[in-house]
Order: C-alpha cells, then sequence, then structure tokens
C-alpha cells in the first residue's frame, strides 16, 4: 500500500485498507455461493437444466365485488375459460395457429395479429380469447401435446344479475386498450374498469394478479406445483344503491327511453340510478369483436349515454317550483294571486298556448301548480322577474354539476339576462315566458332534478348525491369511504317551504291534480309533473314531449324521492307519473299492502 | 483542449489495471460471441468499446482536477438530462431510462454515476482545511438528494442503490465520525417513508418487485430461478459454448445485459468464474490502491469514490444473478452489453489512471 509520510496521510490509507478488506470480503463469499452452486448443489441444477421444463402460469385475481346498501351483490365473478398463447413456449407458429383457427373457428389472422403485439420470446400469456365454451376447451385440451405454449386458463370474469342492470352505475369491464396501455400502469390483457364505478374504483377493484411455478413433464404435463403465489383479490365496494329498487326501477322503465334516479333527501343517497336503453355489461367481457361496438356507439337510441347525469332537456313544468319558489321568497307572488286562464296568453304580437286547450278558468297560485297551469305562470313570471328565477334556479342547483361520483356529468344551463347580455345577446319578454314554465334555453339533468326535489323534501339542503359508502380491503381494512357531503343550501322562510310541499301534494292528491296517476292509497306522496317541448312552443307531436315526474313521500316525512324521466314519452302526468307509482309501490310494499287490506292508517 | 503528452504521464501508466479491465472485455466478447454467432451484437459492443476508449483517452489527456473543478457544471448537465428522462418517460411511458438521440438510445442515469464521483469530489474538498464540516455534509446531502429522488422515480432503484454505497465510502475514506454515519443513515430511512407515500400505487408495485420478486413471479422470479439454474448446470469446469443450453435456448432472460455473467458461469464453471472474479478482484483492489497512494484530496476522493463504484455494481450484480441479493437492474461493468454502460466504465477506468499517472506531479 502506499508509503505515507504524516499521520492524515497515515489514517487515509489506513481507512482506504478497511474498505479494501471489506469488499474483499464480499467477494470471497460470492465465490463461496458459486462453489455452492455449481461444485456442491451443481449435479442438481444440470439435471435441470437438461430438462428445463419450469413453466409459469399467472393466476388471475378476482375482482372486486360492489354490494347494495343492504349486502346484495349488484355484480360478482364466476371463472371463465380463456385461451392464451406463451410466445416463448410456443413452437411451429405457423402450423399451430393455422390448427387453431379452424379448430375454434378464429380467424386466422386475429391469432397473428395478437401475437405480433408482443415479443417473441415473452413468458407472459398472450390472451387471445376469452370465455371459451366447454367445447372449446375440450378441443384445445385433447390436442395438447400438439400445441406447446398454448394454455387454456382459468380467469374469474364478472357475471351480472341480468345483462343490463345498473349498467350506467357499475359500468362495463373490457381489456385494457392500445390507448390506455401508454399510461404505462396495465399489462396487455388486463381486464381494466372503462365506464361508472367499475372504471372510477378500478385501482381498488383489481387486485394483484398472482402466480405459479410447475414442472412439466416431457409431454407437457403438469408434474408437481413448485411455487404459487396467491392472487390477491380486488377490495369490496359497497355502494348506496338499494337493489331492489333498481329492478323495481329498470322494471318499470322496460322499453321506454329515460332516465330514473331515485334519492335518499336525508343524506343524499343515491338508491336507484337507471338510464335506458342501457348497454349489455356483458357484451364486453368476453371478446367483443370491432363491429359489435361500432353498432353499440352509433346506436340511434345512444345506450352508452347516462341519462341521468349526461342527458340534459327542458324541464318543461317541473320548473314551476322554482318561479313558485322565487316569487313566493321574494315576495312578487303571493298564494292570493289568481289569474283567469283561456287557454292562451298574448304578449306583443304573439300568442303563448297553454298545454290544456280552453284553459283552466280561474287558478290562484296552488291550483296554477296544481293543474300546471301555463297561463297563470306566463303572467306572474314576467312580475317574478328572470334575474330572480335565474338566482333561485341555481341555488336550487341547476346548472352546475351535482359532484355525483360517475364520470362525465352535465352541467346543464340556466340562461339569465345578464348571461345573455354579456355574450352581446338581447333578452326578450318572450325569453322570462318561456323560462317561466321550464322552456326555452333552459336544460337540465334528471340528477339534478332529484337534488333540487330532495331539497325541496328536506327544507333546503342540496346534497352531493352519494354513490360510494365505503371500499374495503379483502383484509377488511377501509381503503375508502365517503360520508355524506352538502354542497349548498337554500333558504326560504319555512312557510314557503310548507307551500311548495303541500302545492305537491295537490298534484298528486287534488282531484284536478296532474299528477294523479301517481296516487298510491296508504301513502302519501307529493310531485310535479312536467311535459318538455323539444321544440319550444310548437305544436310538436306527442311523440316528441319529454315527460317528468319530480316526487317524493312521505309528504309528512320525506324519505325517498323519485324523478321519472322518459324521452319523447309525452305528457309527464300520463306517462311519467304511473312508472313513479310502481317504484314507489316497490319501496314502501308493506305500507301500501296494508292499506289494501284496509288495515293500514 | 490541449493534449500534453507527459513522459512521465506515461512511465505511471497502471499496466495491471488496464489488463485487468481489458481481460473482462475479452471475457464478455467470448461470451456474447457465444450468445449469437453471426457476432452482431458482440461486434456492436466492440463498437462501443472503440468509443469508450477514445472517451477514456480524452479523460486520461484531461487532468481530473479540472474535471472535479468543472463538477458544477457537469452536475448541471446531468441533473438536466436525468430531468429530461423524467419528463420524456412521462409522455413515454415504458422507456423511463433512456433519451433517444437519433439513432442511439442514452441511458442518463449512467453517465451521471461519473458526475456523481466528480460532484462528491468537488463539494468535499471546497473545505478541506476542516473535512467533513457540518457544513460541506449538508450540503453534500443536498448535492446528493435531488439526482438520487429524479432517480428513483424514474423508477431506477439500481441506480440508487449504486450511489449510496459510493458515498459511503468515500465519507468513510474521509474519516467521518461513527456517530455522524450512523446519524446520517437513520435520517435516510426515516425519510423513506415519507417518499413512500409521494408514490403512486402502481410505481410502489414496482419497487416492491424489486425487494420481493415473488410478486411478480412471471418477470423476476423467474429469471433468478433460470439464472441460478444455468450458474448451477456450469458445475466445475462448465459445459462449453455449444453445451450452454440455459443461455443458447433462451430460457435464460436478459442474458446479454443484466444476467450475462450467468451466460458466462454455464459455459465455463467454475473454474471460469475463479478467473472472472480474479480479473474483477484485480481491478478494484489496483483502484483501493491508487485511491490510498494518491496525495492530493480531489485524487483520493475520485480515486475511492470510482472505485467504489466499480466494487458496488460488480458485486450487486453478481450478487442478484447468484441469488444473493434482489433482482434490481444494474449492468455488470466491461461485460454487460449496452453502450452507455461500457462508455461510461472505460472513462471511469480513465479517470482512475488519471490519478494515477498525476500521482507524483
Amino acid at each position: 500500500m502506499a508509503s505515507g509520510s504524516g499521520p492524515r496521510r497515515d489514517a487515509w490509507s489506513k481507512r482506504v485498507l478497511t474498505l479494501t478488506v471489506m469488499v474483499a470480503a464480499a467477494f470471497v463469499m460470492l465465490l463461496g455461493q458459486l462453489w455452492y452452486l455449481q461444485v456442491l448443489e451443481g449435479t442438481k441444477f444440470r439435471d435441470m437444466s437438461e430438462k428445463n421444463r419450469i413453466r409459469v402460469r399467472p393466476v388471475a385475481a378476482p375482482r372486486g365485488i360492489l354490494f347494495d346498501r343492504n349486502g346484495l351483490a349488484l355484480v360478482d365473478n364466476r371463472p371463465a375459460f380463456t385461451l392464451s398463447f406463451i410466445p416463448r413456449e410456443m413452437e411451429d407458429r405457423d402450423t399451430v395457429l393455422a390448427r387453431l383457427a379452424v379448430m375454434l373457428k378464429i380467424p386466422l389472422a386475429e391469432l397473428q395479429d395478437a401475437l405480433a403485439k408482443v415479443p417473441a420470446d415473452s413468458l407472459r400469456p398472450v390472451r387471445i380469447r376469452r370465455d371459451l365454451s366447454l367445447e372449446d376447451v375440450a378441443k384445445v385440451e385433447e390436442s395438447k401435446l400438439d400445441f406447446p405454449g398454448v394454455v387454456v386458463e382459468v380467469e374469474p370474469q364478472r357475471v351480472y344479475p341480468t345483462s343490463t342492470f345498473a349498467a350506467h352505475v357499475l359500468g362495463y369491464v373490457r381489456e385494457v386498450s392500445e390507448e390506455q396501455m401508454k399510461q404505462g400502469r396495465y399489462r396487455r390483457g388486463d381486464m381494466i374498469g372503462q365506464t361508472g364505478l367499475e372504471r372510477l374504483l378500478d385501482e381498488h377493484l383489481r387486485g394483484r394478479d398472482g402466480g405459479e411455478r410447475i414442472e412439466v413433464d416431457a409431454l407437457g404435463r403438469s408434474v408437481q406445483l413448485m411455487q404459487r403465489e396467491e392472487p390477491r383479490p380486488g377490495a369490496q365496494v359497497v355502494t348506496t344503491v338499494d337493489r331492489r329498487i333498481q329492478e323495481a326501477a329498470e322494471r318499470a322503465m322496460s322499453g321506454l327511453s329515460g332516465s330514473v334516479v331515485v334519492m335518499d333527501p336525508k343524506s343524499g343517497d343515491i338508491l336507484a340510478l337507471t338510464s335506458s336503453p342501457a348497454f349489455g355489461l356483458d357484451t364486453f367481457a368476453g371478446n367483443m369483436d370491432r363491429d359489435a361496438w361500432v353498432r353499440l356507439v352509433k346506436d340511434p337510441a345512444h345506450p352508452l349515454l347516462n341519462r341521468s347525469l349526461q342527458g340534459q332537456y327542458p324541464p318543461g313544468s317541473v320548473f314551476k317550483m322554482i318561479v313558485t319558489a322565487a316569487g313566493l321568497q321574494e315576495g312578487s307572488l303571493t298564494p292570493m294571486d289568481r289569474a283567469y286562464c283561456n287557454g292562451e296568453y298574448s304578449s306583443g304580437t304573439r300568442t303563448w298556448k297553454d298545454w290544456k286547450p280552453g284553459g283552466h278558468g280561474h287558478v290562484d297560485l296552488r291550483g296554477a301548480v296544481v293543474q300546471s297551469c301555463d297561463v297563470f305562470f306566463y303572467q306572474y313570471g314576467l312580475k317574478v322577474g328572470p334575474e330572480a328565477i335565474a338566482r333561485y334556479a341555481r341555488a336550487f342547483g341547476l346548472g352546475s354539476v351535482t359532484g355525483v361520483d360517475l364520470p362525465g356529468e352535465k352541467s346543464g344551463l340556466v340562461p339569465s339576462p345578464e348571461g345573455r347580455r354579456e355574450r352581446g345577446r338581447p333578452w326578450h319578454s318572450g325569453d322570462t315566458l318561456n323560462m317561466s314554465i321550464g322552456q326555452g334555453a333552459l336544460l337540465v339533468t334528471p340528477i339534478q332534478v332529484a337534488r333540487m326535489t330532495a331539497a325541496i323534501a328536506n327544507g333546503g339542503v342540496l346534497w352531493k348525491p352519494r354513490l360510494i359508502q365505503k371500499v374495503e380491503r379483502p383484509d377488511g381494512k377501509l381503503a375508502y369511504s365517503e360520508s355524506t357531503r352538502m354542497n349548498g343550501q337554500v333558504d326560504l322562510s319555512p312557510v314557503v317551504w310548507a307551500f311548495l310541499r303541500q302545492s305537491m301534494s295537490g298534484v298528486v292528491n287534488d282531484a284536478v291534480g296532474t299528477g294523479a296517476a301517481a296516487r298510491l292509497p296508504g301513502l302519501e306522496i307529493a310531485g310535479k309533473t312536467g311535459t318538455a317541448q323539444t321544440i319550444a312552443n310548437s305544436s310538436s307531436a306527442k311523440g316528441q314531449d319529454h315527460a317528468w315526474f319530480a316526487s317524493f313521500a312521505p309528504v309528512n316525512d320525506p324519505q325517498v324521492v323519485v324523478v321519472v324521466f322518459v324521452e319523447g314519452g309525452g305528457h309527464g302526468g300520463a306517462i311519467a307519473a304511473p312508472i313513479a307509482r310502481q317504484i314507489y309501490q316497490a319501496i314502501f310494499l308493506e305500507k301500501v299492502a296494508m292499506a289494501a287490506l284496509g288495515t293500514g292508517s | 483542449m490541449i493534449l500534453r503528452i507527459d513522459r512521465r504521464l506515461l512511465q505511471n501508466v497502471d499496466w495491471p489495471l488496464l489488463a485487468a479491465a481489458l481481460a473482462l472485455i475479452c471475457l464478455s466478447f467470448i461470451s456474447l460471441w457465444s450468445l449469437s454467432p453471426s457476432g452482431g451484437i458482440a461486434f456492436r459492443q466492440l463498437v462501443w468499446v472503440g468509443v469508450g476508449s477514445v472517451a477514456m483517452l480524452m479523460v486520461v489527456a484531461l487532468d481530473y482536477r479540472n474535471l472535479v473543478r468543472a463538477a458544477p457544471a457537469f452536475y448541471v448537465f446531468g441533473l438536466g438530462l436525468l430531468l429530461t428522462v423524467f419528463v420524456l418517460g412521462r409522455t413515454v411511458s415504458g422507456a423511463r431510462r433512456w433519451i433517444h438521440l437519433g439513432p442511439f438510445t442514452v441511458q442518463p442515469s449512467e453517465l451521471f454515476k461519473l458526475i456523481f464521483v466528480l460532484t462528491l469530489a468537488w463539494a468535499l474538498t471546497s473545505r478541506w482545511g476542516r473535512p467533513l464540516s457540518r457544513g460541506a455534509l449538508i450540503g453534500t446531502t443536498a448535492l446528493v438528494g435531488v439526482p438520487f429522488i429524479l432517480v428513483v422515480r424514474q423508477p431506477d432503484l439500481g441506480t440508487a442503490l449504486v450511489l449510496l454505497p459510493v458515498l459511503a465510502s468515500v465519507l468513510i475514506g474521509l474519516g467521518i465520525r461513527l456517530k455522524i454515519f450512523v446519524g446520517l443513515i437513520a435520517a435516510g430511512l426515516a425519510l423513506m417513508p415519507v417518499a413512500w407515500l409521494a408514490l403512486k400505487e402502481y410505481q410502489r408495485e414496482r419497487l416492491l418487485v424489486y425487494i420481493d420478486p415473488f410478486r411478480d413471479p412471471l418477470g423476476t422470479a423467474y429469471n433468478v430461478i433460470q439464472a441460478k439454474i444455468a450458474i448451477g448446470s456450469g458445475q466445475l469446469l462448465g459445459k462449453g459454448v455449444s453445451g450452454a443450453t440455459q443461455s443458447r435456448l433462451a430460457f435464460l432472460p436478459e442474458r446479454h445485459t443484466d444476467f450475462i455473467f450467468a451466460v458466462f458461469a454455464e459455459m465455463w464453471g467454475f473454474a471460469g468464474c475463479l478467473v472472472l472474479i480474479m480479473a474483477y478482484g484485480l481491478l478494484v483492489l489496483r483502484g483501493f490502491e491508487i485511491a490510498a497512494g494518491a496525495r492530493e484530496p480531489r485524487g483520493r476522493i475520485v480515486a475511492l469514490g470510482i472505485t467504489a463504484l466499480f466494487a458496488t455494481q460488480t458485486l450487486i450484480n453478481l450478487g442478484m444473478v447468484t441469488g444473493l441479493l434482489p433482482v434490481v437492474g444494474i449492468p455488470l461493468p466491461f461485460m454487460s452489453y449496452g453502450g452507455s454502460s461500457m462508455v461510461v466504465s472505460l472513462m471511469a477506468l480513465g479517470l482512475l489512471l488519471s490519478v494515477r499517472m498525476r500521482q507524483f506531479q
């Protein structure tokens, strides 16, 4: 070593010597390990290398299950067979692919494409076809010896109560796309949530795949399991949905196009949320060919659209509750105000029609709500004023997203004279007339209407609609939980709240009420009908009007809000109200049954 | 750039050190050649040896003291490269450690290893009168911390793990007090949970796979078992080129890069490994001797840092291939196929030679 002169020099080289000794010791250890591997255990490893028949197989993790609020599964898993290639183990590719293509009736090009995407020495199975029929599985297993590197894996696959059940809430699961691969967090062939809660909670639901190492004999049959790493199942999700109510709502809407939102006005919990027509969740699970996908995307009925939060429609007469609230609270309208309705209202050179030819005769405010008299609201809407109407509409949460935990929510639109002025366009009195009956540029989503109705029912609380209660890991630990959250409060005097609720009760329970079709013995329901014209103020064909029914029950202690929207349904009272009735019947099954037996209150 | 050829300099060339490196390059060539008899990758690697040799000569010609003086500039440049990778790595996922420069891909973290050593020498000699003053320690920690975090987040745990022993060796060489040393390690450990929380779930998963390869049974765990079979089956004398089924039949993954030692061990057995390890031993021993013999503080730190770099990379790579350590992506200096690694290794060799040659100036 270096010859030092001076104490520091010595200290330095001494310390370097210490390091040298440490490194030398490490090299000796390494030689020891090599001696162990190559000389002591060499024979064993030589033997293993001569028949290197260790195969590795992934074991897919079951995706987490989603439950309803009562612990019923909304979606579950079942074992399914997947045909996979392991590129490194494949021999004589062309022949094998050709034979498989014929045997399983899969286009040869599809097999070649799938293999072309991965390196030839990849060990990771390339998923070719999911959900093989038992017949196909048997065929592949029979010719296993001829097809090295071709395996049938058992993978858990989603299974749904019915093909379209809660489709827009749950969302579909589909193999990761090329685009998503670029994020770097998925592996080819991963099944990931693409919409709805499956997408939102994908990270929690996915779990972690395991794997096993097996030794196979010369014929490719497994001899022994050498090591197994258990997959870690995904976390379980408890939603706020009530499966029974969801099913009832979907049943009530079958064959129709539209949406139902059922909400708990005391917490903002979403008990049911439907959008129809819905898409078949299970069509994505296996192998969806491109044509089927294009058909779905281009379907003129837009089944992929979640109408409850992505569909924006004029609210029609449902909006009269906002005008009433604004007028009463601001003092521009009183319960004693009256109007004579002869079926039309003239303003300037134009005439605005009431929905009822011939009109409603003399009506007061309550009567105008109960019978949904347009002429009354034309007249008093001008008095309340568009600014106040817009302000109260916004206070009730219209024009802004509710923040529900589903992707793609739309905010709707609340027009106002100021907004119009900012864009340099005039506001006419005709705009006010349109707005007074919920027409014109005004747009709302069904979930906004549900939140608004809940606020009327509970005295002003705007809830953030809650869909997820908690996410629980398999070990029982809480991964995520959400408590109920307010995102606004409407301040009206108690008298105004009482008036709104009582007049809405009249809509259903008065003899002349437009919502009489929702009447249910044994349950006092309050609601407001709406018939939204797609082309404002035109005498459009009935088929083009949208039907609304926004309601809650029981009136004295509101427990549920039910909002029904039927696209192109016609009159709210005739179409939407009976659907709400069916849903209430399912929710308050016992109460209604008791009333029918004459023992209820 | 002035290339002064001083006769005194040439007299002090460390031939055993050069011989050790040359031997390793030859062993690497044989291994690569036997993996692909057409010789494609072996010859491509020779091109990199050529490029690296020129770079090495340039490093030798430039006085290492000048390089240390310029270290802050290198440091900023290196940090810039790491940031580039970090930013590009986000958009072009998968290839996080590399930058594309025309037809080449460069791995900046490799180059940063050298810059790291130079920066250490610069920082720790700025107050040589009171070595390892508190200020010097804090400054050094800060200098080291930023790139370290960048490298970890790439994530390139391998490079990060190499930097720490290098730092530790230099600090031990400078006579850091045990109490402070232990304190630094404790502080580092204490910071780990914070870093952990900053990572996303899938990034954590990737790091966990480093530590526990069986979390990813199809990836690293498979590599380890196949590497062990390859090495063990070489037995005492090896199977020769044609008999090395593990390597030739492609059971062994990454066989020309990080796992090249397994190829070599299968072909040449324990006897061959002994020769290879002796070559690395010679390289490292000469390096330590140059460090011990250096009279001047910058030379000492550069020589010790570079030697520690070689030793750490070699030991971690061989440790992981033989199953003693978890699998982290670290190439074997002079052996693994790869341009960045080869050029940087030769430049590092140049630094060692340079310190030795100027020992008596």
